[in-house]
């Protein structure tokens, strides 16, 4: 069903690992090791990767959907369900990205308040991140893709700046291995599915790849690539930091930059923190896209309109969020509502489909 | 299009000036801060550094009494020109009075969260008040740079153990293991010296051991230190520097916990106040240099024992390799630890001459 994608719109299959690594890494990775290491101790590291290799199997099933469709989630909605209640499954999926947009923005404000500018006006830089978010969609898919990309590529030097904490770390404390139990080590990487989130884009942006089929390697590297990052992260995290001193960071990955020197810079984390906007710019316009997407297609307005109405919307929603713990608690939700479509929902929808198949094939 | 691109624009534009500017120039930069504790009252010192138009640098300090330690800052700013600002802290030091008596934990914690405090600041213990040592000039750059480098350089090359906030943190949060700080003392006007090591317990110091000492302790905890040594062979005198040691830690029993540590350390001969330097007594010197090494390590564990801290972290050792480690345990455990070292030295090199 359904309008189709103009081929000059579509992006080349390579690019879908800069979009999924990128709407991966995005706020979650700037705290996680304090919150798996309080489930799982320093064994944690070993959640980061199962919760990284399970979502290769959810990545399989949504081709799989895709794939019997031809077309986004909004089609196999149809084809499941019928028209109406296939529509009115899809809403949520607003709703879903706009809170994920929310809670991006807010938390990268929040990270500038507290480590660089405490009076920093939270209205006025959400207008002009969403007014930047705003032109890049209207550039169309193939712009938001460009974003992405550069959204990978420039900050990749960050990665360099954690070898500054490698004369500090002990690789001792991760020993000895698997002293927790299973259930905690499950547990979290449960808690990892803030971190990891992102990749559910996928079945939105589907049509829009040329030549799907060989995008599928492209979609699990880029899963992978993220899994490795966040794995060598937490392992330097862990041998850097004393497991109580952990506990006391929230932002554990910026605490690593405090202690890097150099000669012509006394403060890192400025550097760092301005240039994590390039990071959280692809993730903003990508959820914004997917969420004025669905508007698109479910209630027929036109995506120009739907951006706006949408980003006033995410204007008005973020001043609801103002304390520590309260951007806390939406950062929870958000965790458990990805878990929830990612490892709930999709596993459902795969296996419906399969029935459904089978009943119209006869 | 051109719209939204023009009006992005405008909009950066206007936001660039919401946010509080620090201009370099209008600030006082606090370079470095003294605390000490008289007459139950926790007075800081901050050191400002002023850059004189010959490139000299003035140091000016300002001092507060305060209960809670950054607060000090605060009543500082009511006599400081421009707003005093923690960007660029480079020291921190700690009276002895302070750190012996009312602990050094409240002031710790206010490091750790500013987040404009770097972790590779250095800590140090006075002997004494720690304002008359922040107070004195030394070198041409600045009391908080001079005694900055003057702790830098002995942690590379000589034998002061590498501390600095970040590794007093962490050592303070690891179970099993006790922070340790460098000693400054005052010798005459306007010259100090690294005087000793101090360790401490839940913040304060519990002892302190003297800086011929420090050589021994630094083979215990830092992996590829350097160091210096003098030492007595028969009638003669040498010195001996070493330019690479490691340390190996071996847990040989559980039950009744036991540690081999094994010492390797590469040395060359500095001076010797024998005649001719041979083969032979080569060997005699490094019999000699093990012997010592081991002595006085022993003695080093056994008197932290006594004073129950464990600045080299056999406790965090022991439970790296044992699963489910019980730390009340090890608490009562800890007391009959025995701790072996043995140590291998090889001189490499005699200098120039024979």
């Amino acid at each position: 069903m359904g309008q189709v994608v103009p081929e000059k719109a579509k992006v080349s299959p390579f690019l879908v690992f800069f979009l999924v690594h990128s709407m991966q890494l995005g706020i979650g990775v700037l705290g996680f090791q304090r919150i798996i290491a309080l489930t799982a101790g320093y064994d944690a590291w070993i959640s980061v990767i199962i919760a990284g290799l399970s979502i290769h199997i959810i990545l399989w099933m949504m081709y799989k959907i895709l794939e019997s469709v031809d077309g986004d989630i909004m089609d196999a909605h149809t084809f499941v369900f019928g028209r109406v209640v296939g529509k009115l499954i899809t809403l949520p999926f607003i709703v879903y990205f706009s809170i994920v947009a929310i809670t991006l923005i807010r938390t990268y404000i929040e990270v500038i308040q507290v480590w660089m500018f405490q009076d920093m006006s939270v209205f006025w830089y959400s207008l002009a991140f969403c007014g930047l978010a705003i032109y890049i969609i209207f550039g169309g898919f193939r712009t938001v893709t460009g974003v992405a990309f550069f959204g990978v590529i420039l900050p990749l030097y960050l990665i360099f700046t954690f070898f500054f904490a490698i004369p500090y770390a002990d690789l001792r404390n991760l020993l000895p291995i698997f002293d927790h139990s299973i259930k905690s080590l499950l547990l979290a990487s449960y808690q990892m599915s803030l971190t990891y989130l992102g990749y559910e884009i996928l079945l939105f942006i589907y049509p829009y790849i040329k030549d799907p089929q060989k995008s599928k390697k492209w979609a699990h590297l880029g899963v992978l690539y993220s899994t490795v990052l966040y794995t060598a992260l937490t392992i330097i995290t862990f041998a850097y930091f004393s497991e109580g001193q952990l506990q006391k960071n929230v932002w554990a990955t910026l605490t690593m930059w405090k202690v890097v020197q150099m000669p012509f810079v006394e403060r890192f984390e400025y550097i760092g923190i301005a240039n994590w906007n390039i990071i959280i710019l692809p993730n903003f316009c990508i959820a914004l896209w997917c969420a004025s997407r669905i508007t698109k297609k479910v209630l027929h307005i036109q995506q120009k309109y739907g951006v706006i109405i949408l980003s006033i919307v995410i204007l008005i929603g973020i001043n609801f969020f103002k304390t520590r713990e309260q951007i806390n608690t939406l950062i929870d939700y958000t965790g458990k509502v990805s878990f929830v479509i990612n490892y709930g929902y999709i596993p459902a929808l795969f296996f419906l489909m399969l029935i459904v198949k089978k009943v119209k094939k006869k | 299009m051109r719209k939204a691109l023009i009006l992005s624009i405008v909009v950066a534009f206007a936001l660039s000036g919401c946010v509080q500017k620090e201009i370099l120039d209008d600030v006082n930069l606090e370079s470095g801060s003294a605390y000490d504790y008289v007459n139950g009252k926790l007075r800081g010192t901050a050191l400002v550094p002023i850059y004189l138009p010959d490139k000299a640098v003035e140091n000016k300090t300002y001092s507060a009494n305060s209960s809670l330690s950054r607060d000090f800052l605060s009543d500082v700013q009511r006599q400081s020109q421009d707003p005093i600002v923690t960007g660029s802290l480079k020291i921190v030091l700690f009276g002895e009075q302070l750190a012996r008596k009312k602990g050094i934990l409240d002031l710790i914690d206010s490091f750790q969260r500013d987040p404009s405090v770097g972790a590779g600041i250095f800590l140090a213990e006075t002997q004494g008040e720690a304002r008359k040592i922040i107070e004195s000039n030394y070198g041409k750059r600045g009391t908080a740079i001079y005694i900055s480098n003057l702790i830098s350089h002995n942690m590379k090359t000589k034998d002061l153990p590498k501390t600095n906030l970040q590794r007093f943190l962490s050592d303070f949060n690891q179970r099993g293991k006790t922070p340790y700080l460098p000693q400054l003392r005052l010798i005459q006007k306007n010259q100090i010296e690294i005087s000793g090591v101090s360790f401490f317990r839940y913040g304060h110091v519990v002892t302190t051991i003297p800086a011929e000492k420090m050589f021994f302790f630094k083979l215990l905890v830092d992996q590829y230190s350097q160091g210096s040594l003098k030492l007595k062979v028969g009638k003669e005198l040498a010195a001996v520097e070493s330019i690479r040691s490691k340390y190996k830690m071996k847990l040989v029993s559980r039950n009744t916990p036991a540690i081999n540590v094994h010492i390797k350390v590469n040395a060359i001969l500095n001076e010797y106040s024998g005649i001719k330097v041979t083969p032979k007594e080569l060997k005699m010197i490094e019999k000699k240099l093990n012997k010592k090494i081991e002595f006085e390590c022993e003695k080093l564990t056994k008197q932290f024992q006594e004073k129950n801290i464990d600045p080299v972290g056999f406790g965090h050792f022991i439970k790296s390799r044992t699963r489910k480690f019980n730390f009340k345990q090890w608490e009562t455990d800890y007391q009959n630890l025995k701790v072996h070292v043995t140590a291998d030295v090889t001189i490499t090199e005699s200098g120039v001459i024979e």
